[in-house]
C-alpha cells in the first residue's frame, strides 16, 4: 500500500477544543473536491462518548481520497488544519 | 431483477411494491420513534461505533486485503438486515437503489404515502456546511421531520403536493442528481433523494470501497453510435465517471461495468443518443447490481 495520508484538526482553533464554531466557516468542506472532511456533532475517536448536541467539530473522515491539493490548509482561516503524507 | 425486487417485490421492482409505503407497516414496526430518535441525532450517528468499529479512522482499514473484506461483508450484511429495526443510532436494513427519473415519477404518482414533504439533505450539509431542499419523504417519516426545524427548508416549500413532488425530482434530476430510493430502514420505504457523489454518504461506500450500501439501478444506458456526434458533454455529467473516450478511435463509449443507470446524462445530449435497457437485457452486465 502507498503511504498513509494524514490530517489533523487542531479543535482548539476550530471545533469544541475552544475553538471558533466550525459550521460558521465551512471552508475545508466547501474547497474538498473529493469530500475528505465531514460536519458533526462532537463525538470523537478518542473519548468515549463526549457528546454534545451544541458542540460541532469537522472530522478528516476519508484521508485515503485526499489528493494533497492543500486547498484546505490554504484556507482555513484560523490555519487549523495540517496535511501530511 | 436484483436481490431486492426478488425478495421483497412481490413479482415486480421493490421501490413499486406499495406495501412498503404505507403507515401500517411503519406502526407495525414501532417506526415512529425509532425515526425520532435517528433524526433527531442525525448529525452524530455516524461517529457512533458501530460493531465495536469506529467511524473515524475507518478509511484505510477498509482498503487492507483482509480485514477490509470482513469489515465491508459486516456492514454490507448489516445495511441489507431484514431484522426488525432494534437500534437507531445503526444503519441496519437501510439499503437503496438508484432510480431513473422515469421510476421515480412513478412512485411518486403511485406509491407514496402522504403527506409528502421535501427536506434538507443531510449529506450534503455535512459533507459541505450547505443545506439544500432535495430529499423527499413520505408518510410517517414527514411527520417526524416535521417536528425537527433544522430540516425544513427556509426558502423552498416544505409540504408538497404530488404533481409539485414530481416537478422538484424532475429539476434535480435535469440537474445531474442522482435518483435514490431508500429502505428506511427495511421494510419500510419513506425516502426518495437526489443526490450527489461524492457528498451522498449512500453512494460513497459503495463507489470508494465496494461497500453494498446501494445498488445500481433496474436499467443500465446505451448509447447509439449512429446518434452521437462525439460532442463529450455526457462526460462531464455522469457522476459515476462511466462514460471514456475510447483510446483506439476516440470516440466516446460508455464503461458498462461502471454505469449505475442513473440516466441522467441522457438530460445533456443534444442528439437524444443515449437510452435506458433493463439492465437484465444487456447480456455483459445482467445480474450485477
Ligand atoms: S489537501 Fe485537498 S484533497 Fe486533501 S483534504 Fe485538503 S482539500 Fe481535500
Ligand atoms: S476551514 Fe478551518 S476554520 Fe473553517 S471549518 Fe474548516 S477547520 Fe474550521
Ligand atoms: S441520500 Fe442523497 S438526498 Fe438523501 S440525504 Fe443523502 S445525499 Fe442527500
Ligand atoms: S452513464 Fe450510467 S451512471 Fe453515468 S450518468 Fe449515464 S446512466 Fe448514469
Ligand atoms: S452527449 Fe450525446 S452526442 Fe454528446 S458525446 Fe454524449 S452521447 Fe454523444
Amino acid at each position: 500500500m502507498t503511504k498513509k495520508t494524514k490530517i489533523t484538526i487542531d479543535y482548539s482553533r476550530c471545533g469544541d477544543g475552544n475553538g471558533i464554531d466550525p459550521r460558521e466557516c465551512c471552508k475545508c468542506l466547501q474547497t474538498c473536491a473529493p469530500a475528505v472532511f465531514l460536519l458533526h456533532q462532537t463525538l470523537g475517536a478518542e473519548e468515549p462518548d463526549p457528546f454534545d448536541p451544541k458542540k460541532w467539530r469537522v472530522t478528516p473522515q476519508w484521508p485515503s481520497l485526499c489528493t494533497l491539493c492543500m486547498n484546505c490548509v490554504k484556507n482555513c482561516p484560523v490555519n487549523a488544519i495540517e496535511v501530511k503524507q | 431483477m436484483c436481490d431486492l425486487c426478488m425478495k421483497h417485490g412481490a413479482g415486480g421492482k421493490w421501490y413499486l411494491n406499495s406495501k412498503h409505503y404505507s403507515d401500517k407497516i411503519a406502526e407495525q414496526y414501532n417506526l415512529r420513534d425509532f425515526l425520532l430518535e435517528q433524526y433527531k441525532n442525525f448529525e452524530q450517528v455516524s461517529m457512533r461505533k458501530v460493531h465495536g468499529f469506529n467511524a473515524v479512522g475507518l478509511d484505510y482499514r477498509l482498503r487492507m486485503p483482509v480485514i477490509g473484506r470482513i469489515m465491508k461483508n459486516i456492514a454490507g450484511n448489516m445495511l441489507h438486515s431484514t431484522k426488525p429495526p432494534s437500534d437507531p443510532f445503526k444503519p441496519e436494513g437501510h439499503i437503496g437503489q438508484v432510480v431513473p427519473l422515469e421510476d421515480a415519477i412513478a412512485i411518486l404518482e403511485e406509491c407514496a404515502a402522504e403527506p409528502i414533504i421535501e427536506k434538507n439533505c443531510m449529506c450534503r450539509y455535512m459533507s459541505r456546511g450547505i443545506k439544500e431542499a432535495c430529499c423527499i419523504n413520505f408518510g410517517v417519516m414527514s411527520e417526524i421531520i416535521s417536528k425537527l426545524p433544522r430540516f425544513i427548508p427556509e426558502k423552498d416549500k416544505f409540504h408538497l403536493t404530488r404533481k409539485e413532488a414530481v416537478d422538484r425530482f424532475t429539476a434535480h434530476n435535469k440537474k445531474g442528481y442522482i435518483g435514490t430510493i431508500w429502505f428506511g430502514p427495511f421494510p419500510y420505504i419513506n425516502n426518495l433523494c437526489s443526490c450527489e457523489n461524492p457528498e451522498c454518504a449512500g453512494i460513497r461506500p459503495r463507489f470508494d470501497f465496494g461497500i453494498m450500501s446501494i445498488h445500481k439501478a433496474e436499467y443500465v444506458i446505451q448509447l447509439d453510435h449512429n446518434r452521437c456526434d462525439d460532442c463529450r458533454a455526457c462526460i462531464q455529467k455522469c457522476p459515476f465517471k462511466a462514460i471514456e473516450i475510447n483510446p483506439l478511435n476516440k470516440n466516446v463509449k460508455v464503461n458498462l461495468d461502471k454505469c449505475y443507470g442513473c440516466g441522467v446524462c441522457r438530460h445533456v445530449c443534444p442528439q437524444d443518443a443515449l437510452y435506458l435497457c433493463p439492465r437484465d437485457t444487456i447480456p455483459e452486465v445482467r445480474g450485477r447490481y
